[in-house]
């Protein structure tokens, strides 16, 4: 293995902990506090109503967690950081529509609804996340559950 | 048909799900999550405190209106090293117009009046508690502390103000409180005012070292 190589695997390796590492932190700040709370943050999304918005409330944090623990023991890592990304787009578009249509929504929800950054800021930062999840994808098999199970 | 290398991660996958499912119950149960703040009209004592109370109570609750004596009684002796937060958690099936109460009193609160306006409440809960029809007695004790009453009507049908109510109630539920008053006392769980009391002992030093100072 050459050096570049090596570089790039140890990128990605660092990307797909960095990555995993905010989606837990994200989930468990919502698994933690009362689904309401996240609810009303995406309701003010106008997108969903607020019984759909209660529902994703409860089901999203669970999903970060689990998308993020997967990650970082990269368990089925491109699967993982597929998916992670997937949601970081699907963020992407919600903050973007909500930026355009000048919504007030005072906080994203992102990581609880205590810390509320700009959607600008929040859309900004995802676009890292995203470039992180992306590297993951590309070389983060390295130091994984994947390639552990392949030498048992 | 899956090979073995899936089966193994497939595996591994589904402890890691099920084991980080029952952490974050675990933590939600012992109440590890982070604590949302009450609003600085609910909230008494300096922040530096080092005993922080939060109580889940009902205004229609005669155990609470106890506990609320015992807690102005802490209040006195400790002064600066207890911090009182009062969150909201009424029993809507057995109290019919604790909601309102609660509503109100925020409303009261917004106008610099929480306290006296939640004191007047426990005082008189055998009046309104049980009322067939919306009481009257919440005008009348805007009246009383020369509240704006009109102020008070819209700010109680706010959203703003029925979100912060139904926030406070979805934390209590989550925190597996089912009894007014709920008593957290740096994060260990009391109910009523007796474990209160008992549960602040614990924290004798602490208390002791801050009225010292």
């Amino acid at each position: 293995m050459n050096g570049k190589t090596e570089t790039k695997e140890l990128i990605g390796f660092l990307a797909r902990l960095a990555v995993a590492g905010v989606f837990i932190y994200a989930g468990l700040l919502k698994a933690l506090a009362p689904a309401e709370e996240f609810g009303y943050a995406i309701e003010s999304y106008g997108v969903l109503n607020s019984q759909l918005s209660l529902w994703s409330a409860y089901i999203v944090p669970w999903l970060e967690i689990y998308a993020g623990l997967l990650l970082a023991a990269g368990v089925f890592t491109r699967l993982s950081a597929l998916f992670t990304g997937a949601m970081l787009i699907f963020f992407e578009v919600m903050l973007g529509q909500a930026w355009l249509r000048k919504l007030p929504v005072t906080s994203c929800g992102c990581f609880g609804s205590s810390g509320g950054n700009s959607l600008t800021r929040e859309f900004l930062q995802n676009l890292i996340f995203l470039a992180l999840a992306w590297a993951a994808f590309k070389y983060g098999g390295r130091w994984s559950a994947d390639k552990a199970v392949e030498t048992l | 048909m899956i090979d073995r290398k899936t089966a193994r991660l497939l595996t591994l996958a589904g402890m890691i799900v099920f084991v980080s499912t029952i952490a974050v119950l675990l933590a939600r149960q012992f109440n590890l999550g982070p604590v949302r703040p009450a609003p600085d009209f609910r909230t008494f004592g300096p922040p530096t405190a080092p005993v922080q109370i939060y109580e889940y109570t009902d205004f229609a609750c005669p155990a609470c209106r106890h506990a609320a004596v015992k807690i102005d009684e802490m209040m006195k002796i400790y002064g600066p090293g207890l911090r009182v937060s009062f969150k909201h958690y009424p029993l809507m099936n057995i109290h019919p117009w604790s909601l309102h109460a609660a509503a109100y009193a925020d409303c009261a609160g917004a106008q610099g009046k929480f306290k006296e306006y939640a004191g007047l409440l426990f005082e008189n809960q055998g009046t309104w508690a049980q009322s067939k029809e919306k009481p009257k007695d919440f005008e009348i004790y805007a009246a009383r502390l020369k509240l704006d009453w009109p102020e008070m009507q819209a700010c109680a049908d706010a959203p703003e103000t029925v979100k912060r109510l139904k926030l406070d109630i979805a934390e209590a539920d989550m925190k597996g409180v089912n009894a007014t008053p709920t008593f957290f006392i740096n994060g260990k769980r009391a109910v009523g005012g007796g474990q209160l009391v008992d549960q602040a002992r614990k924290f004798d030093n602490l208390l002791g070292r801050a009225a010292k100072q």
